[in-house]
């Protein structure tokens, strides 16, 4: 692969030029110590070097509040919502968050195709930029590294007063064409260290997992967690929702919309009756990690998780993913190892 | 059409803001009247008796009169709606709970005190069955005209029970313990889209605690992040005392 060079003191300039091709959406400053995915209006309001935004780029593809379809109750009738392609340039996104999108595709396209998601995905040209791990990402445990260009069109790599280009597809040759970028020789640097690690791969944690669904963890989680849903509500990769119908107030009329929801959520694992069939914090707890690196996993043999740490990161109470999975396979060591 | 529900709004000990708010609707308040027939609103219109299909009462109930006045309220009332952080968790009124209740009396009426009877704070539900709550302090207006619709239609209202935190996570708000403040929004219902972190508030816990709040945890929370426990607990009580002393009890 070709390597060219980005100078920092260009990509102003950069931003500016793939803005008249298509919309771009980008991390931008969003208070004293955060960065969130926004649309861009400024071209020197993008930041590359961040260690991540409270929302993925799943919320351009599946909205916090989607409206499903408008219906009149005078004559009984109903319409879909206009959906249309997101048709942008997703710049700056971390490879992790691609791959939590690979994962959606899979959930939304799987036995009923779901028409908002999939027609949204479409027209998006991705240009990725590498990360230096922070003290909570974890992603090289379950295989992406902080270096991949897997379903980029275009990736920046972060080097010395610059970045490396990677041109990777026809889509990516559109968006960079008639902007230049000098080839250069320097090497790609190595990526940073992970400061976080899960201590056993997939294939090997669906049985430890497994084995867990007992193990005392999830109690002594509970006892820490206040059961806020934080970690569901920034996951790239939890995807549960609920169904609202809103009633306009002339009684004429309304929408009905899909809302983000979470299985550590109480009104979420409640039924019709008002059964509440994951009643306690750890069963939701073991529900949530469950969902990451077993049911999902044992289905495709990929982890629902794809290790961004914002789950851990935006826990006010500090309760983290990597030492609960952790925690189970010491036990399920243990145990193997007093067994035999 | 069936006829119009016939609907009556009552007040209690409170601020009247709950009210002042149901007045507020200037585009919706005429649009709501061609569903309902008041019957009964001091705060609008003169005084009518009469029965009702749905009540609508703001404040706490704090003294003999107020229970009495309740029950008769419920007796008439086929569906009855709290309105406002007084009438769903006794609200600010409740923070006397916690002192003599003839220090309290005294220290208000003084020497005529005898002539003003008092009793704690109480919710609505601390006497009688409550249908539909609508939190916030103030009621939250959005929410109050879903419950206002969903009763004209004869459903059932969804009352949100999740931490104001979802709604903070999903508008991207920075966290309030991030930048240094103590936020009663782990703990506290939204359904507010997070009004006051939103604004760079922290919450006060007007909504009420969640169901089953997981206190011990609440404190850990705050002792990680270097703030006062203390503090804490006493602006939980601004609107919880009721339900925190039910906790101890």
């Amino acid at each position: 692969m070709e390597l060219k060079f980005l100078a920092s003191d260009r990509v102003e300039a950069f931003v500016s030029y793939i803005m008249q091709k298509k919309t771009v959406y980008a991390p931008q400053r969003a208070g004293k110590h955060s960065v969130a995915l926004k649309k861009v209006a400024d071209p020197g309001a993008v930041v590359l070097d961040y260690a991540r935004t409270m929302q993925s780029v799943k919320k351009f593809f599946l909205p916090p509040r989607d409206e499903l379809l408008q219906f009149n109750l005078a004559d009984q009738s109903f319409a879909p919502a206009e959906v249309k392609p997101l048709d942008a340039v997703l710049l700056g996104i971390h490879s992790y968050d691609r791959a939590a999108i690979d994962r959606l595709d899979y959930n939304f396209s799987q036995g009923h195709a779901e028409r908002n998601y999939l027609t949204r995905r479409e027209g998006v040209v991705w240009v990725g930029v590498s990360f230096e791990p922070d003290e909570f990402h974890f992603s090289g445990s379950v295989g992406i590294r902080p270096h991949d260009t897997e379903g980029f069109d275009v990736f920046l790599t972060r080097a010395r007063d610059g970045y490396l280009v990677e041109v990777l597809t026809n889509a990516g040759r559109e968006l960079t064409a008639g902007f230049d970028l000098p080839a250069t020789d320097q090497a790609k640097p190595q990526p940073g260290h992970f400061h976080q690690h899960i201590f056993l791969p997939q294939a090997k944690l669906n049985e430890v997992m497994g084995a867990s669904y007992n193990n005392p963890v999830w109690e002594e989680t509970a006892e820490k967690c206040v059961g806020c849903g934080s970690c569901n509500i920034v996951c790239p990769t939890c995807y549960c929702f609920n169904v609202e119908e809103n009633v306009d107030i002339k009684v004429s009329g309304g929408t009905r919309e899909r809302i983000w929801d979470g299985c550590m959520l109480r009104e979420f694992t409640e039924v019709a009756g008002g059964e509440v069939f994951r009643g306690g914090l750890a069963e939701r707890q073991r529900h949530r990690v469950m969902r990451k690196f077993k049911y999902l996993s044992d289905k495709t043999g990929h982890p629902w998780c794809v290790g961004c740490g914002r789950c851990t990161a935006y826990c006010t109470a500090g309760i983290s993913i990597v030492s609960i999975v952790n925690r189970c396979i010491s036990d399920y060591e243990k145990h193997a190892a007093t067994a035999v | 059409m069936a006829a119009k529900p016939r609907v009556a709004i009552f007040d209690f000990t409170g601020c009247e803001g709950c009210e002042l708010n149901q007045l507020n609707f200037e585009n919706q308040l005429l649009d709501m009247l061609e569903h309902v027939d008041i019957v009964e609103w001091r705060e609008a219109m003169d005084d009518r008796p009469g029965e009702y299909d749905i009540a609508f009462v703001e404040g706490s109930l704090s003294t003999p009169d107020c229970i009495k006045r309740i029950n008769e309220i419920r007796r008439r009332a086929k569906v009855l709606v709290a309105v406002g952080a007084c009438a769903v968790q006794g609200g600010i009124n409740g923070m006397k709970n916690t002192q003599p209740i003839e220090e309290v009396r005294e220290e208000v009426y003084g020497k005529d005190k005898y002539l003003f009877p008092t009793l704690p704070a109480l919710p609505l539900s601390a006497v009688v069955k409550v249908d539909v709550n609508v939190r916030g302090c103030p009621m939250t207006q959005m929410e109050f005209l879903k419950v206002f619709t969903a009763l004209v239609m004869g459903k059932k209202p969804v009352e949100p029970t999740s931490a104001v935190c979802v709604e903070c996570k999903l508008k991207e708000n920075e966290c309030v313990y991030e930048k240094g403040m103590i936020c009663l929004g782990p703990v506290t219902r939204g359904g507010c889209d997070a009004h006051c972190p939103s604004f760079g508030q922290y919450c006060t816990g007007c909504r009420g605690m969640v169901p089953e709040p997981n206190l011990k945890a609440m404190e850990e929370i705050l002792v990680k992040h270097g703030l006062s426990v203390n503090e804490a607990w006493k602006r939980l009580h601004l609107y919880n005392t009721h339900e925190l002393e039910g906790l101890k009890s």
